[in-house]
């Protein structure tokens, strides 16, 4: 019971970061209705380029790499927007996607390229704090990541329900046209919803270096495949569908790894997706009615 | 007047002597982009600096009595089996000679499957190319077919000697427990065939495995099952990323094993990148460190090319001047039209080696065309590899 609790509750925290990358990926889906294929690399590469402040100072605080990881994750964001999406027409889904798997390949060579693929060495925050509870633990630095994604959601949710660039958002999300009738610039709304994912995802990228201790190009291949998956379990567009989600899909593989073993793990995460495409395609919180 | 003419015609006459100058080609192969991008970019410097050092020293002499400069020219297969077989036949249909590669076992094992298996069997057609390997070292490949010669190193005799080693180092430690990355071909075959194999021949008792994917990120439970087994020796069979990935959940954890002992692949720098507090102590055999004369010159050679010397890159370097003495003992020809014949004289040549002289010292040479390479055992020790014991 202890080693189904246990690994009950080390799955869920690690889920936070699962979570923080499907908030980014269905908030963008939620705002233009198109998928950004290059999300997890971006979060990644923004990750990485946070380790330049350890070059510019080092000995610097974690907290200072992860700051620079936010601002890189914002300036990723927005070339992500230009480079694939402001240029190629909305109207062809396809061309979007496939122009974003283009960036997720292109990032990851980057990042290949700048590191010659050696794994990096992550600052964490609390990783030395362990909590006890009788044999029953719980990682400081993961409950640090679940509060970062906690705290993630409520100033998404803050900034959509309580200030202009949300009202704006949720217009250009609802009613395109109407929304460009009224005068809002939906460029620069979609713009600014990319340097918002982008900002997320810098911490995103960050806290998942933190808690795996180590920076890899490997990161990018499951994390794009998690984020997706918590995205569509969580409902297209819903962010607190994809916090929920991404804690389910953490709690799910990592006692299925319990009890039946590495190699199966994944096999039943696939066969949960299946489970919600086929009975409740528009998975946990889907996005009500309202929109084009 | 006489000035320019004198010019031009010093200009045709090193034009003359350009065209003139015999080159052999030795194709290199492995993955440059990709996670194990290091590999192939390490292994394409150190054929480059041991053509230069072959070059500097004359180059090769060919059967009519010239000399031919080595060109190497190098080609990514991304560390997959399709692209390694696309870009092996991409080299046999050039002038290359020999091709020394791949980087990694999933892909020498499917690509040694396309050669042919016995030489002459006219019955089969296929790919008569020698490949001599540098790196990819997945146990016993090189009698998949005759045309396959490897300079890796032996994982098995190592390990024994490592175990055998500890037995004595510290006489108390009775039990050993594994970490696999249960989805790649070497780490896999090294913990299943060699170290634990090893280790029970060393009257170990195995405790048991924990088992991780590549691309795994969260370790906690493998560890827990780690803890619980509370065994005196860790032996972890995987590659940098997730051995750092094991190695800090281990910190998390509190599992202190009296011995760490890590996979061949991780003594380099990647690990030492990624997490070197966590690996110190790390006990690894490897085939390549500078402690001899030959050794520190070949690892000033290749960083001069920028690139890292480690047991991988190193056996590139030895594989090139290896080459050079099979080539000359062949008598090999050089010239376009005799490719195939020159192919063939030396893989015999290869083929009827019984040791060739390493940067440590004396390769053995086995019968199915493997290395029995010096080795010694390296540890991690302050945020850098060190040699720890020499048992030769």
């Amino acid at each position: 019971m202890l080693d189904l609790l246990q690994s009950l509750s080390d799955g869920v925290l690690f889920g936070s970061t699962y979570a923080l990358i499907g908030i980014g990926f269905t908030l963008v889906f939620g705002v233009m209705h198109r998928l950004n294929l290059s999300y997890a690399a971006a979060s990644v590469g923004a990750a990485y380029a946070g380790l330049i402040v350890l070059k510019l100072a080092a000995g610097a605080p974690a907290w200072a790499v992860f700051l620079g990881a936010f601002f890189a994750g914002g300036v990723i964001g927005y070339v992500v927007y230009v480079a694939c999406f402001h240029f190629i027409p909305l109207a062809n889904p396809l061309a979007t996607l496939m122009a974003t798997v283009g960036m997720l390949l292109l990032i990851d060579e980057i990042v290949v390229d700048v590191t010659a693929g050696m794994p990096q060495n992550y600052p964490a925050m609390f990783d030395d704090v362990m909590l006890h509870v009788g044999e029953f633990t719980m990682r400081g630095d993961l409950l640090l990541v679940f509060f970062v994604s906690m705290l993630c959601m409520a100033g998404l949710l803050l900034l959509i329900y309580k200030t202009r660039l949300g009202l704006a958002t949720r217009a250009v999300s609802q009613q395109e046209v109407a929304a460009q009738l009224c005068g809002i610039r939906v460029g620069q709304v979609n713009a600014m919803t990319f340097i918002v994912t982008g900002l997320l995802g810098g911490i995103a990228g960050a806290m998942i270096g933190a808690s795996v201790g180590t920076l890899s190009p490997l990161l990018t291949t499951p994390l794009t495949t998690k984020g997706l998956i918590v995205t569509v379990i969580g409902g297209l567009g819903s962010i607190p569908g994809a916090i929920i989600a991404g804690l389910m899909v953490g709690g799910f593989e990592s006692v299925l790894q319990q009890f039946r073993g590495v190699t199966e793990r994944d096999l039943y995460v696939m066969l949960l997706l299946f489970v919600f495409l086929v009975f409740r395609p528009g998975g946990l919180f889907a996005a009500g009615s309202g929109r084009d | 007047m006489k000035k320019i003419a004198f010019a031009v015609a010093l200009a045709f006459a090193a034009t003359g002597a350009l065209a003139q100058e015999k080159t052999i080609k030795i194709a290199g192969f492995g993955a440059k982009t990709g996670v194990v991008r290091s590999f192939g970019i390490n292994s394409e410097k150190a054929l480059m600096a041991a053509a230069e050092q072959v070059n500097k020293a004359g180059g090769v002499k060919l059967a009519d009595g010239s000399k031919a400069k080595l060109v190497i020219e190098y080609y990514d297969d991304r560390c997959t089996a399709e692209e390694g077989i696309s870009v092996i036949r991409r080299i046999a249909g050039t002038e290359a000679l020999i091709a020394v590669g791949p980087s990694c076992s999933n892909v020498a094992e499917p690509l040694f499957g396309i050669l042919q298996k016995k030489v002459d069997d006219k019955s089969d057609s296929g790919l008569q190319f020698p490949v001599f390997t540098d790196v990819a070292i997945k146990v016993g490949l090189a009698k998949i077919s005759e045309w396959a010669f490897r300079n890796v190193p032996n994982e098995s005799i190592m390990y024994s000697a490592v175990f055998y080693w500890l037995k004595s180092k510290y006489p108390e430690a009775k039990t050993v427990y594994g970490g696999v990355e249960e989805d790649f071909a070497h780490s896999r075959a090294s913990w299943y065939l060699v170290m634990k194999d090893r280790a029970q021949a060393n009257n170990y008792t195995v405790l048991g495995e924990s088992k991780w994917l590549l691309n795994d990120t969260n370790f906690a439970t493998q560890v827990r099952e780690m803890k619980k087994a509370n065994a005196d020796i860790v032996a972890i069979s995987a590659h940098p990323f997730t051995t750092c990935g094991v190695l800090k959940e281990m910190q998390r954890q509190g599992v202190k094993p009296k011995v760490l002992v890590g996979l061949t692949s991780t003594s380099s720098l990647e690990t030492m990148e990624g997490c070197p507090k966590q690996a110190e102590g790390m006990i690894i055999p490897t085939s390549f460190a500078p402690v001899t004369k030959d050794a520190k010159s070949a690892a000033d050679a290749i960083a001069k090319f920028k690139g890292s010397g480690d047991l991988h890159s190193m056996a590139a370097f030895e594989n090139v001047l290896v080459l050079k003495q099979v080539m000359e003992a062949q008598k090999i020809s050089g010239k376009k039209e005799d490719v195939q014949a020159d192919r063939r004289k030396i893989r015999d040549g290869l083929a009827a080696l019984k040791q060739t002289t390493g940067l440590l010292g004396v390769t053995k040479r086995s019968d199915d065309r493997e290395a029995d390479k010096p080795y010694l055992f390296v540890h991690a020790n302050k945020g850098e590899w060190k040699v720890l014991h020499n048992p030769l």
